[in-house]
Order: C-alpha cells, then structure tokens, then sequence
C-alpha cells in the first residue's frame, strides 16, 4: 500500500482542495503525510523531491518508489485510491 | 615644567622631526575622540611627564599616540581609545610581507605591487572592524562565529555583473579620466574599451566582473569578418584578460565572461546596437550565426591554451545551457566543442538556466536570476547593471558544537548567527551609502557616474549575500552522520539550508533588503574556521575537521558540498549536490575532479545532458590537474614532483589546478587547500585514466 505525501503552503489559492484530499484520504485510512512549504521541515522535504509547484501530490510505496505524482493540481480522490491500491 | 623645556624632538607622520610639543596631544584627542579640554590636557601632561622621566631624546608620533591610549584606558575610555587608535602594522609583519607570498587569495602574485594592496587590505581590514562595524559583528568576525569577506575591499561594493551594451552605448568617458572615447567603430576598439573598463570596475569592487552574454552583444561588429579574423578577435579577449596581471596589485581582473550557443529568449527581440553606438535595424535574434561563430572561436583559443599550452586561468567561460539550446541547430556539436575543452583544459563552466530562469553569473558561483523588472531591461541590456554589496558566510559546524545535540538550540542559534549577518550587510551598507553620497567628487564616483538617467551602480537593485561553510561538518556533529552517509543527513543538512532560505525570505520582506543565499567560494574561510574550532572546541573538533591536524593543513568541507574525499559516482554527487541548489538562489556549483583523467568529449557531453535533464544542479565544472616545468617549458596532464619528460626530470615544476571557482598554481594555496587537494576523490574509475603530455 502505497503512501501519499502532500505539499502545500498556507497562502497558495489551490491549496485548501488539497487539504480536503488529505482529510479525505484519511478518512479511507490512507496513510497521509503533509508538508507546509512555509516551514523548514517542509520546505526541505518539498526541495527533496524537487516540488516547484504548489500543491503537489506524491505517492510512493514502501520503499520509496515513485507510483505517481501531480504537481501544481489537486487530484481526485478515486485517481489516488487507485493508485494506493493498485500497488 | 613647560613644554618649551623639554628638549626632545619628535618623529612626526608627516615624515618630519619637530619639537616637542604638548599641546599637540590635547588638540587631537579633543578633535578626534570629542572628550572635553580638562581630560584632555590632563592626559597630555601625563603623557609628557612619563616621556620627560624616560630620559629619551627622540620619539615617534605612533608611539606617543599609544601612550596616551594607554592613558584613556587608564580612565576606562575605551571608546575613546577606539576612536584615537592608530592603524598599521609591526616590522617584523611587513618585512615578511614583503619578503614572503600572500597565501590569503591565490589570484595575488608576489611583487611590490601585490605588497602594497596587501598593506592597504591590512589597514582598510582594522579600520573596517573598528569603524564600519559594531562591536559584536567585529567580535563574532574575529572568534569566527561569521566571515566577513574582503575587509580589505571595505570601501567597495563586492562584485558587479554588466553588459558590453554600456561602454557600446556610451563610449569610455570614465569621471576624471583624462580623455574620452566615443562610442567603437572597430571590434578591436570595442574589445579594448572591454578590457580598460574592466580594469576601472576592479578598482570598484572587491571581487569579479561579469559579462552577460559576451559573444552576442559582439556579433553585430562581426559582420562581413573572415573566421580568420574572428579567431584573431576571440584569441585577443582571452589574452588581454589573462595577461592583465598589471592591474590592481598585479592581481589579473576575475572575469567570467557568459556565453550563449542560442539567442535567449530575452534577448531576441532587443534593438541591436552596432558600430558607433548606433542601433542596426536588427535585433539580437537576427545575429544568431555571428553569436555562434565568435563563441566557437573562443574556445577554440580556450583549447589551444596559451602559448605554452596551459590553460588561461582568466577569463572564465559559463556556458548557459537552456531549453533553448537542445533546439537550436548545431547544439551536439557545439556541446562536444566545448566539452573537450572541459575535459583537456577544464576551463568551461556549465550553468543551468531550466525552464523560464534566466541568470547572469559571475564570482565563481554568484548569478543573478533576472526577474520581471530585469527581463524589461533586457530590452535596453545597458541597464542590466547588477552587484552584490558584500558577502557574510556562516561558521555551521560552530552552531553545532555549541547546540550539544539539540535540534532547537540548534536553529535558534543559527537563526541568531543569521540576523548578525544581516546586522552586518546593513553596516556596510549604510557605510557604502555614505561614499556614494558624494556623487562623483566621492571615491566611488566610476559608481556614480549617471549616462542613462540613474547611476552606473543600482544600488536599490543590490544584493547581500550570506554564505555558509561546512554543512557537512555541521550534520555530522549534529547527527554523528556526514551527509553522503545516509537520507537521513541529508535531509537534515537540506533542512538547515531550507531553515536559512526562508529567513531570507523573511528579512526580505520586513526589511525590504535583497538578502540571498550563496554558496561562498571561501578559498580561505574554510580553513579559518577549521582552524579557529580546532582551538576553542578541541577535543571534538579534532575529530570533525577534515585533512591532516598534524601538518596542520585543515579545512571544512565547503559550503553544502558533500565530502570532497569520498569515492562515489560523480553523477551521484552532481545529483546530490544539486538537490540544495533550488535554495540558494545566488547559485552554486558541483566540482568533478579529474586529476590525470581525461574524459572523452561525448562522455562530458553526456553527462552535461544528464545533469540537465534529471538534476536540479545550478553549475558543474570538470577539473583536471597539471605539472608545468620551468625548466624545458613542458606542461603534462596529473600533478608531478618532478617533470614527467624522461628528457628532462627536472624538480623545478608547478602543479596547477582549480582551487575554487579559477585555475591557479599551486604554490600559492593555503594550508587548508592543499589538505583539500590531498583528499579530493579524483574519479578515475568513472572516467578512466588517458595520461599524455597536453602539449605534446
């Protein structure tokens, strides 16, 4: 199963669907992890995986393996089950 | 006792011998320190008194100056001393001097003209950490916790990147200069009104000179030239800058001169401007072929090397690489030109503009990302006119001695150590204010002078750079790991440096300055440092710092580079490297040492693809390493003890290879460079080991 990593920023307009999608996901126990891009642990996570636009979603498996990503769009939440499960 | 009794003469500054008198002592402290007449004269009795009991017949004005200071001490007038101190140098010091090389900057030769900067460095240095700076940001310079980075230069601004278009425009009428120049006719007169203005820039700034986009602002001269004629210009621009040890202190000019193999997008539709300063009718995107032609030249000379085939050490060529360049015909070719040239000489430096940056880059690693503003001026390039005011770089494996392990203490003391910076860019700042001030009647009036409505140095548009030194050092303390060594460091180094952007950010806007990021050359800071934290936090720094404690050759690793002696792949560091690029907006660089290794051009090539495409690496250079013999004029690939010519084995040799952001010889490193050099992991087994003598 695979792990969603959301990055975001307080100010940015598209942001607030992409915490929707994390309550969400939540809510189907998807493990989540989120990144504000406004503080140092998040901006260093979102430098890691080479995030230029906001937000953007990121979804690995255990081993760190990239199953997919959006960067600058909010998916929607049946385009991420399906790939949290589909691995 | 009055004055007129006492027979004693006086070794006065002003390189005379007069008679005593006291009343000199009471007027100069009054005028220069402000303290009021009764203090004053009581000091100078004092004074007098204790001159009148030693029973000499001869004394010297610095050594009645230092009795009076040691008087207001006397009284805790340390301000006042401060104010009254005299600034110089001892005997021995300058006897050494002179007789011995400056080890601080490898770019400075050994003669009376380097002798003299350097005593002028030594003075303006004291006079900037006792005047300019205030007490605590002098301290934290002094016990290491910050560098503030040419002292010497504390009435200049840093370094400055510009555009041909300037002197193309306007000519060389330069404030009190003896004659003007109109505008060039002749590519040649245009090149030697480059090379002049480039020689009064160095005597404004501290540092290096750029030029933006070098070879199309010249294409509009190059018209109807045979490519015979072009070499010859291109072989002129490299000569006249590698040979201009005449300058300030006999110190060459740093130039970077940046390149293009396409027209940047910025630069297409902009008017160009031809012989006589006269706009052409075309724009600089019709010029594309001559661009081409001259750039190619130039590093054509750049591989012949000089004329005993050793590489230039200035100018430095960046070579922009775009999205636009993989779409411009001729790009692979152009891209395997310049690549052999990296792999022979290494003089190419490869700058990544992605996507819309677009940059100007200078100081080794210090770019401009020009932004919407900037982008407008492109259409008028003679105001492109930027600078950085100073330089301030970070000790961070001191931050991390003193949090003991604690993530908070941690960044609270960086964060502490960072607004110190700040503190320190808005003192000089305010200093360099004052100077400008005195429009071009003032010292810096090059920076004042006003040909297009605002003066030459913009200084609303200015930059205040903050490095920082050995990250790795300071993840490996805090973690008990060095960065290469898991995810883990290196997320947390990535953490310090996103901890560093975003008060940037910060400062930016509460304060309104230009506060950014820079990975700091620190050719010398890296080893201030190591050493300074050797002394005050030994025993575990004895531990941390990387080289050799017993030959004392010392360093930190520098700015957030990984560990120069660990084996690994160079696409791996490149990648790794540049994972912190993004965060340092003043830019960065990845170094791929070669040692004796000689890459073909397609494997550079292919390796400058790679790091375009699948990196976010700002800049790489390829670094081979070189034994020059004195004696039969060789120059061979790897560095010798001896020449490697069975011919002629001679001992008299220099090695030369990059020490930071140039080519320079060896002879003239620091400790602490010469511990780098030692350790640096060469990456032979990724590139092989072709040995041939490069003038053979």
């Amino acid at each position: 199963m695979g792990i969603v990593k959301i990055f975001y920023k307080d100010d940015c307009p598209m942001c607030p669907s992409a915490k929707n999608l994390q309550k969400s996901l939540k809510e189907n126990n998807v493990g989540v992890e989120s990144y504000n891009v406004g503080t140092a642990e998040g901006l260093a996570e979102a430098t890691f995986y080479g995030v230029m636009a906001l937000p953007t979603v990121v979804i690995e498996d255990e081993m760190e393996n990239s199953l997919g990503e959006w960067r600058g769009n909010v998916p929607k939440m049946e385009e991420v089950l399906n790939v949290v499960h589909g691995s | 006792m009055e004055t007129t009794d006492i027979n004693l003469f006086v070794r006065t500054s002003e390189e005379t011998i007069s008679d005593w008198n006291r009343s000199r002592i009471t007027d100069a402290l009054i005028r220069e320190t402000y303290i009021d007449y009764d203090t004053a004269n009581e000091i100078s009795k004092e004074v007098e008194r204790m001159i009148w009991k030693s029973e000499v017949k001869m004394v010297t004005a610095p050594l009645i100056r230092e009795l009076v200071n040691a008087k207001l001490i006397e009284r805790g007038l340390e301000n006042e001393r401060k104010k009254h101190t005299r600034l110089g140098m001892p005997m021995y010091d300058v006897d050494s001097l002179i007789l011995h090389p400056n080890k601080e900057n490898a770019n400075v030769p050994h003669g009376p003209e380097a002798t003299n900067l350097t005593l002028a460095e030594n003075i303006k240095k004291e006079y900037a950490l006792l005047s300019v700076f205030s007490q605590d940001v002098a301290d934290a310079h002094m016990n290491g916790d910050i560098h503030l980075h040419d002292l010497g230069f504390i009435d200049r601004p840093y370094c400055s990147g510009q555009s041909l278009e300037y002197i193309k425009k306007f000519g060389l009428n330069l404030p009190h200069s003896l004659s003007m120049a109109k505008p060039a006719k002749h590519p040649e007169v245009l090149l030697a009104h480059l090379v002049k203005f480039a020689a009064a820039l160095q005597s404004n700034f501290a540092g290096a000179i750029g030029w933006d986009a070098i070879n199309i602002f010249f294409a509009p001269y190059l018209e109807g030239m045979s490519d015979g004629d072009v070499k010859q210009l291109a072989q002129m621009l490299i000569f006249e800058f590698s040979q201009q040890a005449v300058a300030r202190g006999g110190q060459a000019i740093f130039s970077d001169i940046n390149l293009y193999w396409e027209i940047p997008k910025h630069f297409v539709d902009t008017p160009a401007i031809g012989p006589s300063g006269q706009f052409t009718g075309k724009t600089y995107g019709e010029y594309e072929k001559e661009a081409q032609r001259f750039v190619w030249k130039l590093f054509e000379v750049f591989k012949e090397g000089d004329g005993a085939g050793r590489p230039f050490f200035f100018p430095k060529p960046l070579v922009h690489i775009t999205e636009k360049f993989f779409k411009t015909d001729g790009y692979m070719d152009f891209l395997n030109h310049i690549s052999d040239v990296a792999s022979d000489k290494g003089n190419t430096y490869f700058v990544f503009d992605r996507g819309e940056t677009a940059k100007i880059s200078e100081c080794c690693r210090l770019s401009f990302k020009l932004e919407a503003h900037d982008l407008l001026d492109a259409k008028q390039p003679w105001r492109m006119r930027y600078c950085a005011l100073q330089n301030v770089s970070i000790n961070l494996p001191r931050v991390a001695y003193l949090a003991h392990g604690d993530d908070t203490k941690l960044l609270s003391l960086l964060t502490e150590k960072f607004v110190l910076t700040v503190k320190a860019h808005k003192e000089k700042r305010s200093f360099l204010e004052k100077l400008l001030s005195l429009g071009e009647d003032g010292p810096l009036s090059l920076l004042t002078m006003n040909r297009d409505g605002m003066p030459y140095l913009r200084f609303n548009l200015a930059s205040h750079l903050v490095g920082m030194v050995g990250l790795n050092e300071m993840v490996q303390i805090h973690t008990g790991e060095e960065m290469h060594e898991s995810k883990k460091a290196l997320k947390f180094g990535l953490k310090i440096i996103a901890h560093m952007n975003l008060i940037t950010e910060k400062i930016r806007t509460q304060d309104g300055m230009k506060i950014v990021l820079e990975q700091t050359p620190a050719e010398s800071t890296s080893y201030r440092f190591a050493k300074l934290d050797l002394h005050h936090f030994s025993p575990a720094s004895g531990r941390i710092v990387k080289g050799d404690i017993s030959t004392g050759e010392v360093y930190y690793t520098n700015s957030t580079h990984l560990n120069v002696k660990t084996h690994m792949n160079p696409i791996e560091r490149v990648t790794n490297e540049g994972i912190f690029h993004p965060l340092i907006e003043a830019g960065s660089i990845s170094h791929v040492w070669l040692g004796e290794s000689q890459p073909t051009k397609e494997a550079i090539a292919d390796f400058v693809i790679k790091t375009f495409k699948y990196t976010s690496n700002d800049q790489i250079a390829f670094s081979p390493e070189f034994t020059i013999c004195n004696k039969c004029g060789k120059t061979s690939r790897g560095l010798h003890e001896i020449c490697p010519s069975s011919t002629c084995n001679s001992p008299d040799v220099d090695g030369i290879t990059r020490i930071t952001g140039y080519f320079t010889k060896i002879s003239a490193w620091n400790k602490g460079k010469l511990g780098e050099l030692k350790d640096r992991y060469r990456n032979a087994e990724f590139f092989g080991g072709q040995k041939k003598a490069v003038n053979e």
